[in-house]
């Protein structure tokens, strides 16, 4: 295949005409350099500041290499991936997902990084976990930008004033349901709840589930749990529904999964669940003061229901032409403390012990309380769950309609944890 | 104009009432862009109100600034594009309305079926055939894919749509200069497009609107950052899993209404006085 | 449309010529066409035609599969018949309500009215914000339970109205209201097509005596019916394939309960959320079938009500 950007000069020759005339679109630049890679990344305009400044130091550092930067919002970054990737033209560097990676990976279009560790790529200061965060099926694909875990993000302000003590590492399942229902009773505002539906969302049945000892899937990629558990599960919420301890269906169908529709956001909840390195953005739209625990815990003695999860990783293409400058690209990103410096936690906080103690101090608040929250829980999280099987994200999405159906009333508790079993069997079974 | 305004002075007051409720609902989402873009990022999520509480340019300093690259370069880029295909669409899709409405040839009506065809397949399944098509021209990353298929009539919209206006002229007046000895290329040029001037604005129009506010081929096509469109720049304010910068968004989502609203005020008058100035007569 | 019989000729050169010379300048006015469509729209359409008898996972490559694809939809998918159902009622319902409006609107703003100009670019506004994301964010605050559109129902009939936004039972109407609200394409459409009509004849008609309301349907609607016909055949094209307020509206999801899971917008989900390219390929072409058995209606019925004037 051809590198399209190499031939930009004769494009313009051969064309003359038209691409004559569309030619005063290209940007100069684009004829400059001489050898470049292309880096794609997803987020805000805030990581596209810190990611280029990194970028702007590592030329600096290296010259003669130059990096091109591109960036999407989440939606909009999927499509473009895989339409590069199928026409064999995907960037070099590429961000990526823990729920992406193995789609990608096992279909050839991640470059394996194990022959580069130790040699371009330093991974001493990681600690084994992160490490194995981004293998699949034994091999290493990614490189962890950052450590995560879910959260539970509540109003510090709004159980002040109605004088309840938040929910907090300790706090189980039960103990989370009656304190939800005492907060609505006790706030005494009509359509303000206190904690969001989780019912339909993914990350805390998955949390749910560990603390019974149960995963999602099962190593030969079946479900890991059973009918009756999944109805225990849904009839939690509709309890929850039922005593006021949580949003009504349609406040909740107005969240979708984001930061800006969060019910805490939209001022209908004290509580709202999301992964740790969101708290910014979270504050960023809330006026009162946020902070963050776990989720429910299943009590004394029961398995931690979290794990440390990569918040994004960095993948090469399988196509890459320059495979070893990409390596050193990935490895300044992860073990340079200057550009650790810049780059803070805004992708999680990072793996490397030394970077982290290298941008403890320049850290603001809400920086620090992420770096905290991962730093105590360290200790209740539990192993890595085994990698999706093919169907994980269409089953996602199915858990947030039965919950709905049910808390619309179209569907029975019972009814829906069955037609739930049904049809993810199905997807599993297509793949 | 079409009729002196005779109306009585009560009815001339509910009528412009009417209009002017209904220009509220239809102003109602714009007044509510431009506050926003002056309002506190915490407030925006919660609060529907289009009065400001504060006037505060920050939103249009920091937007206008853009990601690495200022938003005048997406302006320029997308200025490039949506002025090179109103030329491009014009041209190219009134020759070929001219051919389906006033040439016969044969395989007419084949053409004119695969021509609406292509109007009904969802672009989604095709993106990637197409990628590939354009990979292999060379043309990814550049704005050729953007730009190339408007001068070669690939929106049937606009060919359909001129095809319809084209008819609807008086044909006594091609056969009259058929008669003359005319060629066809002089009842194009001569006849038809001065007397279609409203459908050639109302497709410059539409055209220069719908490429500035298109956003999934240049999402596709263009990767360097120097190289976005308006829309694209405008995409990268907002991240739904990470921290966005909203009312950035909301400043320079105003702004870049702006060459549009331009551009409809200026054809608007070319559409009113088409007729007018033809002077047609039957 | 009268085409002139061709006098047979017995020479073969001669014949082959003629035909030439009456061929001709109909393929060079269509050239650039031609050549888009045959360079850059056939291939690709093709090559979803093929893919969609393929599984294709967009990474690697397509595996044959033969009609598998199209028996499943036929067979074994009640997602298709859901999001077919969403996007008829869609259809039926946003297209007619979108049409009459915008020609309301348009006759009402081709009369001699104060402030024409303005009202014209004020009516085409929501049509231009069109698919942003500022709007998405807007429309979700106003037609909330809480929202704007609830407060004045309170005010004007003193009941609770329901989340138009986010209540299943009403989702798609909402989504309806979105789009008939932007009626300003086929306005500007509908107004071209009014300044074409040659107001002599009016003139006629009034020395005539013809009422105004005579006037609209013995001139006015006749001389418009191309236009009504572009419209109606190109509004009903867009709205099968409606996907961007769906997609905004819900994010992608096509919630509450599917309710807005457009079929094109489950097409999508199936090709970048899944990547299950070749049955959504599969899906695309039946959409286009369905499409184009509709637009065939139109045009044979088009002989019955639309007037040429040729």
């Amino acid at each position: 295949m051809k590198q399209p950007q190499m031939n930009r000069r004769s494009v313009l020759k051969a064309g003359a005409g038209l691409a004559g005339l569309a030619a005063l679109g290209l940007p100069a630049s684009a004829f400059a350099q001489e050898r470049r890679l292309r880096m794609y990344w997803w987020g805000s305009k805030e990581r596209a500041d810190r990611t280029l400044q990194v970028n702007k130091l590592y030329q600096n550092t290296y010259t003669g290499v130059a990096i091109d930067g591109e960036t999407l919002a989440w939606g909009d970054y999927w499509p473009r991936l895989a339409t590069q990737t199928a026409g064999r033209n995907a960037p070099d560097v590429i961000q990526m997902d823990y729920r992406y990676i193995a789609e990608y990976a096992r279909r050839g279009a991640l470059l394996p990084l194990d022959p580069h560790v130790g040699k371009g790529l330093d991974l001493k200061d990681f600690p084994p976990s992160v490490v194995d965060s981004g293998k699949v099926d034994g091999k290493i694909y990614g490189i962890s930008l950052g450590g995560n875990t879910s959260s539970t993000i509540y109003d510090k302000d709004a159980f002040a004033a109605v004088g309840l003590p938040p929910p907090n590492l300790d706090t189980d399942w039960k103990a989370f349901a009656k304190l939800m229902a005492e907060f609505t009773k006790a706030a005494k505002r009509p359509g303000y709840f206190g904690s969001q539906d989780g019912g339909g969302l993914e990350p805390i049945f998955e949390g749910w589930l560990r603390t019974r000892g149960q995963e999602l899937y099962t190593p030969d990629n079946k479900l890991g749990f059973g009918e009756k558990d999944i109805e225990e599960w849904f009839a939690y919420w509709a309890d929850m529904r039922a005593s006021g301890g949580c949003v009504t269906p349609e406040l909740q169908a107005l969240d979708k999964q984001n930061v800006e529709n969060n019910m805490l956001t939209l001022g209908k909840a004290a509580i709202g669940f999301a992964h740790s390195n969101q708290l910014v953005a979270f504050q960023s739209l809330n006026k009162s003061k946020l902070a963050m625990t776990s989720y429910p815990t299943g009590g004394p003695g029961a398995k931690p229901g979290q794990y440390i999860k990569p918040s994004m990783l960095f993948s090469l293409s399988a196509r890459t032409k320059e495979v070893d400058e990409a390596v050193r690209v990935l490895n300044f990103f992860v073990n340079d403390v200057t550009a650790g410096k810049i780059l803070g936690v805004e992708r999680g906080v990072p793996a490397s012990a030394p970077v982290l103690k290298g941008i403890a101090e320049s850290l603001d608040d809400l920086g620090r309380a992420m770096a905290d929250y991962i730093a105590a829980m360290n200790s209740r999280v539990g192993p890595l769950p085994q990698t999706p099987p093919g169907g994980a994200g269409e089953i996602q999405v199915l858990l947030r309609r039965v919950n709905e159906q049910i808390g619309f009333d179209r569907l029975k508790v019972a009814d829906g944890a069955k037609l739930f079993v049904s049809e993810a069997s199905r997807i599993l079974a297509r793949g | 104009m079409t009729t002196k305004p005779n109306r009585s002075l009560p009815a001339s007051f509910a009528v412009h009432g009417a209009l002017l409720a209904a220009s509220l609902v239809m102003l109602y989402p714009l007044l509510w862009m431009f506050a926003s873009s002056f309002k506190p990022e915490e407030e925006i999520f919660t609060s529907a109100s289009i009065w400001p509480t504060a006037l505060n340019f920050d939103a249009y300093v920091r937007g206008w600034r853009g990601l690495d690259v200022s938003f005048g370069v997406f302006f320029w880029n997308s200025m490039v594009i949506s002025v090179l295909s109103v030329i491009g669409n014009v041209i190219s899709c009134s020759l070929a309305a001219f051919a389906f409405a006033r040439l016969q040839f044969r395989g007419k009506n084949f053409w004119f079926a695969l021509m609406l065809g292509t109007m009904m397949l969802p672009y989604h399944v095709t993106l990637i055939p197409q990628y590939v098509l354009f990979l292999n021209l060379d043309w990814v990353n550049t704005n050729l894919p953007l730009i190339v298929p408007k001068f070669l009539a690939a929106d049937a919209f606009f060919i359909f749509l001129l095809v319809q206006f084209f008819r609807g002229i008086p044909r006594e007046l091609d056969e009259a200069a058929m008669m003359d000895g005319c060629s066809p290329w002089r009842i194009y040029y001569k006849i038809i497009l001065p007397l279609s001037l409203p459908a050639l604005a109302t497709a410059s129009v539409f055209t220069f609107i719908w490429t500035w506010d298109d956003f999934f081929a240049p999402l596709i096509y263009l990767n360097d950052m120097g190289s976005y469109t308006v829309q694209l720049g405008l995409r990268n304010f907002v991240d739904s899993t990470g921290r966005s910068d909203w009312s950035g968004l909301f400043a320079m989502s105003s702004v870049a209404l702006v060459p549009i609203l331009v551009f409809f005020v200026l054809f608007q008058r070319l559409l009113i006085e088409g007729v007018a100035t033809t002077g047609m007569k039957r | 449309m009268t085409t002139l019989a061709s006098p047979s000729v017995a020479v073969g050169g001669a014949r082959w010529v003629r035909s030439l010379r009456r061929n001709l300048p109909g393929y060079l006015f269509l050239l650039p066409w031609l050549l888009g469509f045959l360079g850059l729209t056939l291939v690709p359409a093709l090559g979803s035609l093929y893919l969609s008898f393929t599984e294709f996972d967009l990474l690697r490559d397509p595996r044959w599969v033969g009609a598998a694809n199209y028996v499943r939809i036929a067979t074994d998918d009640p997602k298709f018949v859901a999001s077919l159902y969403v996007t008829f009622v869609y259809v039926a319902l946003s297209v007619p309500l979108k049409l009459a409006l915008a020609l309301a609107v348009a006759m009402l703003l081709n009369k001699g009215i104060a402030g024409l100009p303005l009202y014209r670019a004020v009516f085409y506004l929501p049509s231009l914000l069109g698919a942003s994301v500022a709007i998405a964010v807007l429309w979700r605050q106003l037609f909330a339970g809480n929202g704007l559109v609830n407060q004045v129902v309170f005010l004007l009939f003193g009941v609770q109205g329901p989340s138009w936004i986010s209540d299943p039972d009403y989702t798609l109407y909402t989504l309806v209201v979105l789009s008939v609200w932007q009626f300003g394409s086929p306005m500007i459409i509908f107004l071209a097509g009014l300044r074409q009509i040659p107001q002599d004849i009016y003139e006629a008609a009034q020395i005539d005596g013809a009422s105004k309301v005579r006037q609209f349907f013995r001139i006015t609607l006749p001389m418009l019916t191309p236009v009504i016909f572009f419209n109606a055949v190109v509004k009903t094209i867009d709205a099968f394939k409606a996907f961007t307020p769906a997609y905004i509206i819900s994010e992608g999801t096509g919630g509450p309960i599917d309710s807005t899971l457009f079929y094109t917008l489950y097409l999508y989900q199936e090709a970048f959320a899944y990547f299950r390219m070749g049955y959504a390929s599969a899906l695309a072409w039946i959409l286009l079938v369905i499409i184009a058995f509709f637009t065939a209606f139109s045009f044979l019925s088009s002989r019955y009500w639309v007037h040429y004037d040729d």
